[in-house]
């Protein structure tokens, strides 16, 4: 038993390892800074100036949302390359015939992409308080730690489904891409979800960050565990809905393509 | 002579529209994209309390990140694209310069970001009921065909950079949106830093889109736009003879290591 359980826990972070090392394609470290931070940041500094110049009076709130946000660079786009590279790079029918267990293989994509987005985040954050003369006085620290890492967990449901869905359609990236995008609008990184027309505002509920993203603002606010807590486990419950259904659907389509042979002829 | 050039023109085009621009990715970066920034811009107006947006900056605005999007991955992707598949050496190799090869897919490029901009007009004519009465016509023209040369020569002259060294593709990358933020697509220029100003003027982008914008709120043809279209002009020529000095150095790299593989 305790061997099973070492078996797989040595599957799970061996996977993680080298999915993170070969899949995400970053050769230099020069190409992981600018990946990282690059689009981030320079679109960040673009919403600032098209808040200046509609009358937006708040930029520090685009500042922050799009530095939270910054660990769906792992977690959507990193997971979901690492899922769909498989099948790009020729490696899918190898890993589906293998006899390993699933849930390690497939959960454990995630593993150093949490590290990666939540060290992401811990290093832009501090640089922009003290660029923007945020007063870290007032602020509990380890609630703030605990909102980054769960924001670096939760992105992680939608890389998941993405991932999946880049195994069933060639053009994977373009919908992971389009959706990445659309989250500058929907979970409240430029604009007050209170402000969104209200069609949107319902959407905004049912996706994962959103939540997590209002806790962390009213952390750096100052506020306590008692003022976010509810926020908190809502963000806990919406992550682990889109990361369970993450992982049906890829054992739905590996099912599947074991009868069909159909993940490799797309 | 000209006739063998327009056919190459044409298969190349034609070449180029089936395997590269007719592709969700593509229509993704010239429609969809554009379309969520132009999403926060207007919901950031409308944040900030605005009745309606500036169409000119947020609607027409998308058009133009619409066009540069396009262009900054589809000229250099297919350099990466030639690399991958084998393809770069047997162009280079062959009767036709690859200058000219990239010349022709870089302009259906630009040619197809153009219906980017195409339906932002639309959306601002059909949508946002925007009135054209009162625009300088001849400047809308001379400056959009401006701006498509400025995009037509950074395309060419990224292609090439591509071609001579392919740690640039990690450069071409990260500039995508800092073209956008300096050149100043869904705000007028003046929103920015001086500083950020001064480094905008290496890009003919800007000159192009201001006086897009200027003749679009009808000012006359005067030495102020006349200025910054020759201003376009002149930094577009020099991205283009930028492009022709690196299409020389391909070549000479070829001539010593006789591959391009491994550059």
């Amino acid at each position: 038993m305790i061997s099973r359980i070492g078996h797989l826990f040595r599957l799970y972070f061996l996977q993680a390892w080298f999915s993170y090392r070969s899949l995400f394609a970053w050769s230099t470290p020069f190409s992981y800074m600018t990946s990282k931070f690059g689009f981030p940041f320079f679109s960040m500094l673009f919403f600032v100036f098209v808040g200046k110049f509609v009358g937006f009076l708040d930029p520090m709130f685009i500042v922050i949302g799009n530095i939270l946000m910054m660990p769906t660079t792992n977690g959507l786009y990193g997971i979901s390359m690492t899922i769909g590279n498989e099948r790009q790079f020729g490696a899918m029918s190898y890993l589906l015939g293998s006899p390993a267990p699933r849930a390690p293989l497939f959960l454990g994509r995630a593993f150093f992409h949490i590290l990666d987005g939540f060290a992401t985040v811990l290093v832009a954050l501090p640089i922009a308080m003290l660029i923007f003369n945020i007063n870290f006085a007032g602020i509990n620290l380890f609630l703030l730690a605990c909102c980054l890492v769960l924001l670096s967990i939760t992105t992680t449901g939608l890389g998941f489904i993405m991932g999946t869905i880049s195994l069933l359609s060639r053009d994977g990236w373009m919908f992971t891409n389009t959706l990445g995008q659309l989250l500058y609008i929907l979970i409240g990184v430029n604009i007050p979800v209170e402000k969104l027309p209200g069609f949107l505002q319902p959407l905004s509920g049912y996706l994962p960050m959103t939540r997590g993203i209002m806790a962390t603002r009213l952390v750096l606010g100052g506020a306590g565990w008692s003022e976010v807590n509810a926020l908190l486990a809502g963000e806990l419950l919406v992550a682990s809905v889109y990361i369970v259904f993450g992982y049906t659907l890829f054992r739905l389509v590996e099912r599947a393509s074991m009868s069909t042979g159909s993940l490799d002829s797309i | 002579m000209i006739g063998s050039f327009l056919r190459l023109g044409i298969r190349q085009m034609d070449v180029q529209l089936r395997m590269r621009v007719l592709s969700l990715w593509s229509l993704g970066l010239f429609f969809v994209q554009p379309a969520i920034f132009s999403a926060v811009g207007m919901l950031l107006a409308r944040a900030a309390g605005n009745s309606s947006p500036d169409l000119i900056y947020t609607v027409l605005g998308a058009g133009i990140m619409g066009m540069w999007s396009g262009l900054v991955f589809t000229s250099t992707y297919d350099i990466r694209a030639d690399r991958r598949e084998g393809t770069l050496e047997l162009i280079v190799g062959s009767p036709t310069p690859l200058r000219r090869v990239v010349g022709f897919r870089s302009l259906l490029n630009i040619l197809a970001g153009s219906t980017s901009m195409f339906v932002a007009v639309s959306a601002a004519l059909l949508i946002f009921d925007y009135s054209f009465t009162g625009i300088n016509v001849a400047g809308v023209v001379i400056s959009f065909a401006l701006l498509l040369l400025g995009l037509w020569c950074m395309g060419i002259f990224l292609a090439n950079l591509l071609a001579w060294s392919r740690l640039s593709g990690t450069f071409v990358d990260l500039l995508e949106m800092p073209v956008a933020l300096l050149c100043g697509f869904m705000y007028p220029i003046s929103v920015l830093p001086v500083w950020m100003q001064q480094i905008s003027t290496v890009f003919p982008i800007r000159w192009g889109l201001e006086g897009l914008r200027a003749s679009l709120k009808g000012s006359p043809i005067d030495t102020v736009l006349i200025s910054k279209w020759l201003i376009a002009l002149g930094i577009s020529l020099v991205y283009y003879l930028l492009a022709r000095w690196f299409d020389g150095k391909v070549h000479d790299h070829i001539r010593v290591t006789g591959e391009l593989h491994s550059i």
